[in-house]
């Protein structure tokens, strides 16, 4: 217990400083508990208590992922939505893939690294586009969808993750099952949901809190494992009130997610035997596949290569998808704890040096053109920022 | 062109946003974040970098004001509200910073009713607001009060009672 209150102690001196400098807290959480944990001092390790923490933190960060997703509003995105999905999606799986698998992990274990490799973090995205004030840019609406893309995708991956040994058609069926009595649920309940979260009292708090705990107990008896319950719990619910959810889920949501990503930080093990020059590798073509996924997208959509290093830059941080990613794949057994460093190790690098790249992206952009435009034009425009 | 075309979209994980083009082309956008700020964006026609403000909610309604005509000076402010049910009926609430001449006095000394037919509907002191101030309520320096009225009953406020 006491292992608990000290990390999140740091945690919280992290966040007041990262906050004040305004770069992305989650890469300094995980190095906290690397500084803690196995790795460093070795004052904090992991317990039950710290294990159902985390739990809850992988648990509501999928919730609100769920609720995020309304799949009407996709409908009516789609050809943005997939083109740009499919560009990012096909180029950084494939590099990820192919440069794991070249650097000796086995073929599932590159499959893992590949998963975390491509998806991007989504709250360091949306935060650096609110932040560098950057919601205007045409890019930004590309981004914001590429993140939804991206989720849905997450969700796919999930599924097989979980789908383990059993028949991926009743698996899928299952699933849709749970999804079909949710909505229902959802749906004929609505007012009656809806009176409850309106209350000012304790109750929509409570009701959340029991619904969402609730429902991944249910995991158990159905087979089908947490992530995916409460994915399609999120789901349903936004059919509801989606804003009064997240507003009643977001402090634990918040809190336990700290617990998750110093855990993480904690449990993985950089003492023994890593290879440097793998996550070099790693983090440097991490970086560069996003580039070329994101110039590409550029292209396609918005007709101009300038437009993908925007994209490029808000893009680059891998954070808390990619960890649990890892995270569910570990407890199945499969994969060396080599997997984990690498991906800790990029999800530290990418996130610090894509808080750059999206802090100073404009100017990035701004500088080529003045390259290319000097000839043409003696004038310099100002540009203010 | 006749009306702007106000374009409003939902963008997930963001907030929802609200676009138009002026009729000179520049072109605004107005983001509702779910952190809670709004930010607002002007891209001047011809130009590819749009300037940015953030803002509070209250910023925010505070620049609604000025936009919707309403007069802002420094420390006074004031706000039309039209019912439409109630046969246009036009309220202004106004705030008044109290000046030294009338510190001490109450408002029945004061007669604002009868003066004015304006109400003081609230007063703002030292941070603390005393809503519906008595008619024995002494002003003191640096009160703030809120006045509320039709438009005529306000300024007869301002030139009656405030230069006593």
């Amino acid at each position: 217990m006491e292992g608990i209150v000290l990390a999140l102690f740091l945690c919280l001196l992290l966040a007041l400083i990262t906050k004040y400098l305004s770069v992305p807290v989650i890469p300094f959480y995980i190095l906290a508990g690397i500084a803690l944990g196995k790795t460093g001092l070795g004052l904090v390790t992991s317990d039950v208590i710290s294990r159902f923490f985390s739990d809850m933190g992988l648990i509501f960060l999928l919730f609100f992922m769920g609720l995020g997703l309304k799949p009407e509003r996709i409908a009516a995105n789609r050809s943005a939505v997939l083109t740009s999905g499919i560009i990012d999606l096909n180029i950084n799986m494939i590099i990820g893939f192919v440069a794991a698998y070249a650097l000796g992990f086995s073929l599932i274990e590159s499959l893992i690294i590949a998963s975390a490799f491509y998806i991007s973090s989504t709250a360091m995205a949306i935060t650096s586009l609110i932040e560098n004030r950057k919601l205007m840019f045409r890019e930004s609406e590309t981004v914001i969808w590429l993140m939804v893309f991206e989720d849905l995708i997450l969700i796919v991956f999930l599924a097989l993750i979980s789908a383990g040994s059993q028949n991926l058609i009743i698996f899928m069926m299952k699933i849709l099952g749970v999804l079909a009595v949710l909505y229902v649920l959802a749906h004929y309940g609505k007012e009656f949901l809806i009176s409850i979260l309106d209350r000012d009292d304790e109750l929509p708090i409570l009701f959340t809190f029991a619904a969402v705990l609730t429902t991944a107990s249910f995991s158990m008896y159905l087979g089908i494992p947490q992530s995916m319950m409460v994915i399609a719990l999120g789901v349903a619910f936004a059919t509801t009130d989606p804003d009064a959810f997240e507003q009643h889920a977001r402090p634990f949501k918040d809190v336990f997610l700290v617990v998750f990503f110093v855990f993480f930080g904690v449990t993985i093990d950089f003492s023994g035997g890593v290879n440097w020059f793998v996550i070099a590798v790693i983090c440097l073509l991490a970086i560069i596949s996003k580039l070329i996924s994101g110039i590409l997208t550029g292209i396609v959509i918005h007709g101009s290569a300038l437009s993908g290093l925007e994209i490029w830059g808000n893009t680059i941080g891998r954070g808390e998808f990619s960890i649990a990613i890892v995270v569910l794949y570990s407890s199945s057994g499969l994969v060396s704890p080599l997997v984990g460093t690498t991906i800790a190790a990029m999800v530290i690098v990418t996130s610090i040096i894509g808080s750059f790249t999206a802090k100073y992206s404009t100017s990035l952009r701004r500088g080529i053109m003045h390259l290319g435009r000097k000839k043409a034009s003696p004038h310099r425009m100002h540009l203010g920022r | 062109m006749s009306a702007m075309s106000l374009r409003s979209l939902n963008l997930p994980g963001v907030g929802t946003k609200y676009e138009f083009e002026t009729d000179k082309g520049d072109t605004v956008a107005i983001f509702f974040t779910k952190t809670g700020t709004i930010q607002m964006y002007t891209l001047q026609k011809g130009c590819n970098t749009p300037s940015a403000a953030e803002m509070t909610p209250v910023e925010a309604r505070r620049l609604g004001n000025i936009l919707t005509g309403a007069i802002i000076e420094a420390d006074q402010e004031s706000v039309e509200i039209a019912f439409s049910a109630l046969a246009d009926l036009r309220v202004t609430i106004h705030s008044f910073l109290i000046p030294r001449a009338i510190a001490g006095k109450t408002i029945e000394d004061l007669q604002i009713r009868a003066k004015t037919g304006a109400t003081v509907i609230a007063v703002c002191r030292h941070d603390k607001n005393i809503i519906n101030p008595a008619p024995t309520f002494v002003f003191e320096t640096g009160d703030a009060a809120l006045v509320i009225g039709e438009s005529d009953q306000i300024r007869m406020f301002e030139r009656e009672i405030m230069v006593e």
